[in-house]
């Protein structure tokens, strides 16, 4: 085994420590953060699915397309199998 | 009316009922009778320019006179337009299966409160863009004062709106390609492209912004308000013309329509123009800053272009007074 070859397979083993010991906790607060985001950008878009009256429903219809797919794994995530009623019913 | 000649956008307003149509018409005529090539839109679903103009006019430009041009909008209609765009698109982009919620819940917005002004005010911005070098001036003869002011203050307020939206959407962008770094694999191999979602957002907000644009615009842009002389009208005026000031929105002539004739030998007519001079008066105090036209009542009704060409439409001189102030 040459020696580049062996200071490559160890700086990537160290990487994996690394990753393992830094970023792995973080990690799931990252994703938690960012779901929370895309939740919260959902309920501000679309207020009007559940009821509360969204001045700007009316220009957010180009943006349903688009975030449907989101919908529905919101409310698989939040443990709903079923979207709730009022909005789309999309399962 | 020279000054209100200058602007390439004119908006007629007013309360229910003050002949806001008949002077939209009318003016629009006499701007293409000076050899200018005007536009007139009516957003009435009553038909009443129709009725005015005697054509049947619809949603595409029709030529009423020499110059003179006109097409009357349906606020119902502009809305499932628009609608029905969308629900092509998504056709295009969703599982058949959710197909029909979607075209469900996208119906429950067309018949939300809002959508129709919306529609409409995407209509105005189109037809002001996409006749810009067509038309010297177009006219607009808009809905009753309440809906023209909300109409009119939509982007302003729909732009905050968006900008909050658009900041979100970018945070979480940012958070997203944060999770994509860390998460490698996890993240699953989609990658990360131009987002559609903040760019429909973008392309909306710069809509919102061209359209406020024209609206302030005191070069082009005024605002007449149609006001008879009577005590409601009158006061409904002044406040619109607060609120307009508040949006920057730039008003450029007052026309009192139906002064009552002089000399008239009743004793009726003669207590009504008592009440009438101090109804005069009150107007030229409140908005005397604006230039102040008056349209006298007629023994008929004002139909055909012929009745428009002939109607008197005379400013109120002032004291010191060029043509047309502001």
């Amino acid at each position: 085994m040459s020696f580049a070859r062996s200071l490559l397979l160890r700086l990537r083993r160290a990487r994996e420590i690394y990753e393992g010991v830094y970023v792995a906790p973080y990690r799931s607060a990252i994703h938690r953060e960012y779901l929370n985001q895309r939740d919260l950008f959902l309920l501000l878009a679309f207020t009007d699915l559940l009821g509360i009256p969204n001045p700007m429903a009316y220009y957010a219809l180009e943006l349903y397309p688009e975030v449907i797919d989101q919908f529905h794994e919101w409310h698989r995530r939040m443990g709903m199998p079923q979207a709730p009623e009022g909005g789309f019913r999309c399962c | 009316m020279n000054r209100l000649f200058e602007k390439e956008i004119v908006f007629f307003g007013g309360k229910g009922g003050v002949g806001k149509t008949t002077l939209a018409a009318a003016f629009a005529l006499r701007g293409a009778e000076r050899g200018e090539r005007t536009l007139l839109v009516s957003t009435d679903p009553a038909h009443s320019t129709s009725d005015i103009l005697e054509t049947e006019l619809g949603p595409e430009p029709r030529s009423v006179a020499t110059d003179f041009w006109a097409l009357e909008l349906d606020p119902e209609q502009e809305a499932t337009r628009y609608i029905d765009d969308v629900k092509q698109r998504i056709a295009v982009t969703t599982a058949p299966r959710m197909l029909e919620e979607v075209e469900r819940q996208i119906d429950i917005v067309r018949i939300s409160p809002g959508s129709q002004e919306a529609a409409l005010f995407e209509r105005f911005t189109r037809i002001i863009e996409g006749s810009a070098g067509h038309y010297r001036r177009i006219v607009f003869d808009t809905a009753p004062t309440g809906q023209t002011l909300r109409l009119l203050s939509l982007p302003e307020l729909l732009n905050a709106w968006m900008s909050g939206l658009i900041g979100r959407r970018k945070k979480l962008n940012a958070l997203s390609r944060m999770w994509r770094n860390v998460a490698g694999a996890a993240a699953g191999g989609r990658s990360t492209g131009s987002d559609p979602v903040l760019t429909a957002l973008e392309e909306r907000k710069e809509r919102f912004h061209r359209a406020r644009r024209i609206l302030t615009d005191a070069r082009k842009t005024a605002f007449a308000f149609v006001v008879v002389p009577e005590r409601l009208p009158i006061l409904e005026t002044e406040r619109a013309v607060g609120i307009l000031a508040r949006h920057r929105i730039p008003v450029g002539a007052i026309f009192v329509n139906r002064v009552l004739p002089r000399g008239v030998q009743s004793d009726f007519m003669r207590r009504r123009g008592v009440r009438e001079s101090q109804y005069l008066e009150n107007i030229e105090r409140s908005l005397g800053t604006y230039p102040i036209y008056q349209v006298p009542l007629l023994d008929r009704d004002v139909v055909g272009v012929t009745a428009l060409r002939r109607l008197t439409i005379a400013k109120v001189a002032r004291v010191g007074d060029g043509e047309d102030r502001r």
